[in-house]
């Protein structure tokens, strides 16, 4: 604005200086004139008619001059204020876009202030907490979690008060008739100073729907292995007094069936059991009990339990023990099934007379329990994936008894979340794996 | 309690007939006086009649449910300090019996369990 008014003064004071400079040769022409009147007019003119003439063109010529400075100095202005009345037109209809478009957007969006209090929440958050707008007005955000969740909430409301984003976190909000629905939620800073006030935008996805789901799911899975575990357990002990002697013995070839028959259920049984695990931690029902952990007792008790595996592959089994690891604070029926599942990979996808090696370590940082076989390994290709559901590497499918269920690594990894701790690993085709699970 | 055979009786309390089966049958062949009952219903009545020495109970059950039928024999004089197993496909039942009250009992997985073994507990529980 300020630009554009300097330019029409000196614009200005250019028409200014012209219209002197034409006024002045003006008056030196009408000086000619009066001087040589002959020169320029018919001598039979006399002096009063000469002059009304001069007088009449110089008055003409004079009063357009002004007329034109006039134009430019206010004319500009106008102009200016129009083309501004247009800018500012289109600036509010952008506006409105805006607002139209945040307030029929389909997501929850509510603009906070610097304490989170709400000041304008769109139409899909009334939707979404089921209330009219006044009800929300002036209310906190964090107000809308459920107590339980207290620990989360303060963790929010200390992100949102140092000015931090909450980025994709997953959280819960209750709704005006009590509804605790199940949301990724966001909450950015907003630094437009236009609005004075406006500290904060939330954004609420609702993923009651996808979260009910995946419980059903996840329910389903656990009601349907329980039911499996009835036939599972009735196979199991027929076959127990089948292969005792109680009723007889059997004959060589009777036994090898009947022996068959048992292996296979446990096979099946352990299944079920990784598949209610796996439900377990998908609902969130896995019940952790932190208490002093033996690891290397733990440790005795999987090999005890693969020793028949292990002597007929005649595997070296090397183990290194740090004391302290008797005393590990973890969940000891958590820590099992991740010792078990590694334990019993590293010896299944070890070939005959191959080694594995157990290791437990301490440092100031960290515990480490890292299990490294020399096995067939996992293809690069495929290492991204390996603690995916269902996970079964290429390599696998030439290995003749060897059975998966493409469940373990990704339960291994669900349970060391869940124990707050992490799992890495190297792997070459051909050569070997290494597992490392830590805690802190 | 001894019967006047002097053998050790046994209630089995399952809905399942064929697991129902194979422990009657084991049981018997071991020595033991086995009774059971379909239900915690009908284990509850056998269990007050007839005082046996041990009761190996399942928990997910028609009718009335296991801890149903041990919160209720825990309420009778000689079902207070009655010898209960529970024997379930449950694997997290222990915290629930707790938090029932269940008074003290022994608890074992059927699938984790070889015959065998629950013989050997039943033996252990009896003092046999």
């Amino acid at each position: 604005m300020k630009k554009a008014r300097l330019k029409h003064f000196i614009l200005s004071l250019f028409i200014f200086g012209l219209l002197f400079i034409l006024i002045q040769i003006s008056r030196s022409i009408v000086q000619d004139i009066f001087a040589n009147p002959s020169k320029y007019f018919d001598p039979n003119l006399s002096i009063t008619e000469i002059s009304y003439l001069v007088f009449y063109n110089s008055a003409i010529l004079i009063s357009v001059l002004l007329s034109y400075t006039i134009y430019l100095l206010f004319g500009a202005n106008i102009r200016a204020e129009a083309s501004a009345t247009i800018k500012t037109r289109a600036l509010s209809e952008a506006v409105q876009q805006l607002t139209d478009i945040y307030e029929s957007a389909p997501v929850p969006y509510l603009v906070l202030d610097s304490k989170a209090n709400i000041l304008i929440p769109n139409k899909a958050a009334l939707r979404f907490f089921g209330v009219i707008k006044e009800e929300i007005l002036g209310k906190n955000l964090f107000y809308y979690q459920p107590k339980e969740d207290g620990e989360r909430v303060e963790k929010f409301i200390s992100y949102y008060n140092s000015n931090l984003p909450i980025n994709r976190e997953e959280a819960r909000m209750i709704t005006k008739n009590g509804k605790i629905k199940s949301v990724l939620l966001f909450v950015f800073h907003l630094t437009d100073r236009l609005h004075k006030g406006h500290a904060g935008l939330a954004v609420i996805f609702d993923i009651t729907e996808e979260q009910d789901l995946a419980k059903a799911k996840s329910e389903f899975l656990s009601l349907a292995s329980h039911q499996l575990k009835t036939p599972a357990a009735t196979i199991k002990w027929y076959s127990d007094v089948l292969l005792s002697s109680d009723l007889g013995e059997l004959n060589q070839k009777q036994r090898g069936y009947a022996q068959k028959i048992y292996e296979v259920n446990e096979n099946m049984i352990d299944l079920v059991d990784t598949l209610l695990n796996v439900s377990r931690t998908e609902i969130g029902s896995l019940p952790v009990d932190i208490k002093s952990t033996n690891v290397p007792e733990i440790i005795e008790n999987v090999l005890g339990e693969l020793s028949g595996q292990i002597l007929v592959k005649q595997l070296k089994i090397s183990k290194l023990y740090d004391k302290e690891m008797e005393n590990l604070k973890s969940d000891p029926k958590l820590l099992r099934i991740v010792i078990q599942n590694l334990l019993s990979n590293a010896i299944k996808y070890t070939p005959a007379r191959g080694s594995v090696s157990i290791k437990l370590e301490e440092s100031w940082s960290n515990k480490s329990i890292t299990i490294s076989d020399t096995g067939i390994g996992i293809p690069p290709s495929e290492q991204g994936g390996i603690f995916s559901k269902l996970f079964r590497a290429s390599n696998t499918k030439d290995l003749v008894d060897v059975s998966g269920t493409g469940l373990g690594l990704y339960l291994v990894k669900s349970i060391m979340e869940t124990l707050k701790g992490s799992i890495d690993f190297k792997s070459e085709q051909n050569k070997g794996s290494v597992f490392t699970i830590k805690f802190n | 309690m001894a019967n006047k055979n002097n053998k050790n009786t046994i209630l089995i309390v399952d809905d399942d007939t064929n697991l129902r089966t194979i422990l009657f049958d084991k049981l018997t062949l071991d020595g033991f006086n086995v009774d059971s009952a379909h239900n915690g219903k009908e284990g509850l009545e056998k269990a007050l009649a007839t005082h046996p020495d041990l009761i190996i109970l399942d928990v997910l059950m028609p009718v009335m449910n296991g801890w149903e039928m041990l919160r209720k024999l825990r309420l009778d004089d000689w079902g207070k300090n009655a010898k209960v197993t529970m024997l379930t496909v449950l694997e997290d039942a222990d915290a629930i019996a707790q938090a029932m009250e269940g008074g003290s009992f022994n608890y074992l997985v059927k699938t984790n369990e070889g015959i065998a073994d629950i013989v050997d507990n039943v033996k252990n529980t009896l003092e046999v």
